[in-house]
């Protein structure tokens, strides 16, 4: 094993980290990036696993507190760096790596240091590391044993991660896989709430979960941080057994070639589609954009894979959401489902709608040679985003007037379309702002992980909250906003949504063209 | 449709642009004769492809004048957009579509009425050797993506062909092709502006020819149509009988003599 040449490609990695901050932005970025690492870091070690430590020993639960800890912890990181894609960047694939002299097992080693050290893993391992050291100094356990236990336990969590972001990106390669992959994915962030629900309605089920969990690897290095002599031994084989099983299931799955791109028949040329239908629907004028750009967006959009899972997954979530926060029926069953009304709309197509052009690649050029209105694309593309939303609100409605268990009130329903393409519209709005003043360059076939700017993610992930929150606080603060008798609000709601995106699009038209030149640096990678 | 007759089909009057405190182009005037194949030469880093966009309106000059077609160009000139057709240096593909899609997307919004646009697009990828295929444009050969960008470029029929590294890694019958097809190009009137590094092909195609050097800095232009007559160009009190040496000499013959390679 050349560890020589390992480290001179980890060493790579920070290298080509450090030199993006040859920039302004970059160093701006740089400065935010370590003031927020420095101070989760600090916040982890001490307020996390330091203060889940002291809690541990002075309640005389030490292992129990430690199980409840590293499960919660290593449940999350897998959840974050499955979902949001931290932590999961490699930088190196192996085909790059084999332009260097290096054996097929030091470019697989190198590919995994460089992914375990993250920022992302080492939060994760600075909150375990807390929690041991917390243990050490209180005099529970011996610093080796619990160092130890941490590290494994660590690096099985992170060999646990890559294997599930590898089996969903190799299962969204499939037909129809990314629609069961995104289910799959939202069924597991939504398991927590549900189980907790469960187990308080059915408490004895509570001895038998802990029976399955005592098996884990977390509780393994629970075992192993608080106990001795065997119980510890026990508890250390455990997570040992984990680790080496996760690294055999990745190992496998990496040298399991990858399925090929799913051909398609060659057959006679369709030259068009639905998309040209449906962009015929938009009016000509001002403001307008040529309908074959936009059902060129509409089609762009459409033949993405995550897109279609998102799309497929808006209708059963929305609906899982309205009951799951309406479960105690009534008028809380309404509010649930004006906040999960706008959802509908816009998830699908949010990734798009918050990075316009962050996927186009080298296409992106050509949007400055075509012959119309320079911020023609920009129109074209929001609108592509719209249209793809809109259809969906009124089919969520028409649900909810049949499975809903209310009276039919047409003021509620009035009120849920105002919601569904309120939301859309602001949303839209915003992502306009998003795309054009924090872009990035993303990959269009990506099945898994966040490739949104900060921009977006602030868009899209506060976006979703205000719409899921809002109703609520609505309702709390200023009752007579969100009551079906002043349903006309709902109205207004949706004018000054539909007049913010307006002059969004008119603003933001002006800003695309002036920034042009840097959106191209960008979106052709070399800014 | 076939241009009218005028002095010059592009003409670039004093060029800048800058980025922030680099020069990328310098000061550059130049005129192109309609229907001429014009040849705009430069090393790696000269301005050529930022003097194609400012042409083409990707780029905002810093300063300086543009004219196509006897018409003040800028990025905003979707008439004159409409006569131009432009093989970026990048391609400007859409990687999830097909060729037909993507020829047919540009066809339209060319202004093309729908059975031209599907009678061109079907012509250009059988003569491509394009056709028949079930891949996107992402799983194309190199050479295939640049087939399928040089038929966006003229399937509009364009008045003026700007064209940057239009033969690198396509097959030599591909290229003869294109080759044909431009000179017809050129012989119905068009005006055609190319960028290449492969001396020998622009000297047997191009009939005029600028060099620039860094940053952006005409040192030549002039006819190479005498090369083809076993003529010669006179520059500097020197002879030269081929493009390459004159442009060795005006951008500068580098040395290095590295003795363990």
């Amino acid at each position: 094993m050349d560890f020589d040449r390992l480290g001179r490609l980890i060493a790579l990695r920070y290298k080509l980290m450090w030199a993006r901050t040859r920039t302004r932005n970059g160093k701006i970025a740089l400065f935010f990036t370590g003031y927020l690492l420095f101070i989760l870091v600090s916040v982890a070690l001490w307020a996390g696993g330091l203060g889940a430590a002291v809690v541990a020993v002075r309640s005389g639960k030490a292992q129990l507190v430690a199980d409840a800890a590293l499960t919660g912890l290593y449940f999350q990181a897998v959840m974050m760096a499955v979902m949001l894609g931290f932590g999961m960047n490699t930088i190196f694939s192996d085909y790059e790596l084999r332009r260097y002299p290096v054996r097929a097992r030091e470019r697989w080693l190198a590919r995994h240091l460089i992914g375990m050290v993250d920022p992302f893993w080492l939060l994760v391992l600075a909150l375990e590391l807390g929690l041991a050291a917390g243990l050490y100094v209180l005099g529970a356990v011996s610093l080796a044993a619990a160092f130890f236990a941490v590290l494994v336990l660590f690096a099985g969590n992170y060999l646990l991660a890559r294997f599930i972001g590898l089996a969903l990106e190799r299962l969204m390669q499939r037909k129809s896989g990314s629609i069961v992959a995104m289910a799959g994915i939202i069924a597991l962030s939504l398991l927590p709430s549900t189980l907790g629900t469960m187990l308080r309605n059915n408490p004895e089920r509570v001895a038998a979960l802990l029976r399955v969990a005592a098996a884990t690897p977390m509780f393994g290095a629970a075992a192993t941080m608080t106990r001795s002599g065997a119980a510890a031994a026990r508890g250390m084989a455990l997570e040992t057994a984990w680790l080496l099983a996760f690294l055999a299931a990745l190992v496998a799955l990496e040298r399991r070639p990858a399925k090929a791109a799913l051909a398609v028949a060659a057959s006679a040329l369709r030259w068009q589609g639905g998309c040209e239908r449906a962009a015929a629907f938009l009016p000509p004028g001002p403001g307008g954009a040529p309908a074959p750009l936009v059902a060129h967006w509409l089609r762009f959009i459409i033949r993405n894979n995550r897109f279609r899972a998102l799309y497929a997954m808006s209708l059963p979530l929305a609906a899982f959401l309205t009951f799951q926060l309406g479960r105690r029926g009534g008028e809380r069953l309404f509010l649930a489902a004006l906040s999960a009304m706008p959802l509908v709309g816009f998830l699908g197509s949010s990734r798009f709608a918050v990075n316009l052009f962050g996927y186009t690649g080298g296409g992106f050029r050509r949007l400055f040679l075509l012959p119309t209105d320079p911020a023609a694309p920009l129109r074209a593309a929001s609108y592509a985003a719209l249209l793809l939303g809109m259809p969906l609100v009124p089919v969520a409605v028409i649900a909810w007037i049949v499975l809903a268990p209310v009276p039919f009130d047409p003021r509620q329903v009035f009120m849920l379309l105002a919601a569904g393409f309120g939301g859309l519209f602001a949303f839209g709005g915003l992502g306009l702002w998003a795309s054009i003043l924090g872009p990035r360059r993303g990959n269009y076939y990506s099945g898994l992980g966040n490739d949104l700017s900060l921009a977006g993610n602030v868009v899209l992930i506060g976006w979703t909250l205000v719409s899921l929150m809002l109703p609520t606080v609505l309702h709390k603060t200023a009752p007579f906003t969100v009551a079906p008798e002043n349903w006309w609000l709902a109205a207004a709601a949706v004018l000054v949504a539909a007049l913010f995106y307006r002059v969004s699009l008119r603003s933001a038209g002006a800003l695309f063209v002036a920034r042009r030149e840097r959106l191209l640096a960008v979106v052709e990678g070399r800014a | 449709m076939t241009p009218e007759p005028r002095d010059s089909a592009i003409r670039i009057s004093n060029l800048v642009k800058k980025y922030g405190d680099t020069v990328a182009v310098e000061d550059l005037s130049l005129s192109v004769r309609p229907g001429s194949m014009f040849g705009f030469l430069g090393p790696n880093g000269s301005g050529k492809s930022t003097t194609i966009g400012c042409l083409t309106g990707l780029l905002d000059p810093t300063a300086g004048h543009i004219e196509i077609l006897g018409r003040s160009f800028s990025t905003e000139s979707a008439d004159l957009k409409r006569r131009m057709g432009v093989m970026p240096e990048t391609l400007g593909l859409f990687d999830p579509l097909y060729a037909h899609e993507f020829l047919a997307f540009v066809g339209r919004m060319f202004g093309l009425d729908e059975a031209t646009t599907r009678r061109r697009a079907s012509e250009l990828l059988e003569a491509l050797d394009l056709s028949g295929t079930s891949k996107t444009l992402a799983e194309f050969s190199t050479g295939m993506r640049k087939r399928a960008a040089f038929a966006a470029a003229v399937i509009h029929s364009p008045d003026v062909l700007f064209l940057d590294e239009p033969f690198e890694s396509i097959d030599p019958a591909g290229a003869a092709l294109m080759k044909q097809w431009l000179r017809r190009f050129t012989d119905q009137g068009r005006t055609v502006f190319i960028t290449s590094h492969v001396l020998e092909t622009v000297e047997r195609l191009c009939h005029e020819v600028a060099i620039i050097t860094k940053p952006g800095k005409l040192v030549w232009q002039g006819d190479i149509t005498v090369l083809a007559n076993d003529g010669a160009i006179h520059c500097d009190g020197h002879e030269f009988r081929a493009l390459e040496p004159l442009f060795l000499h005006l951008t500068g013959e580098r040395y290095a003599d590295l003795n363990w390679l």
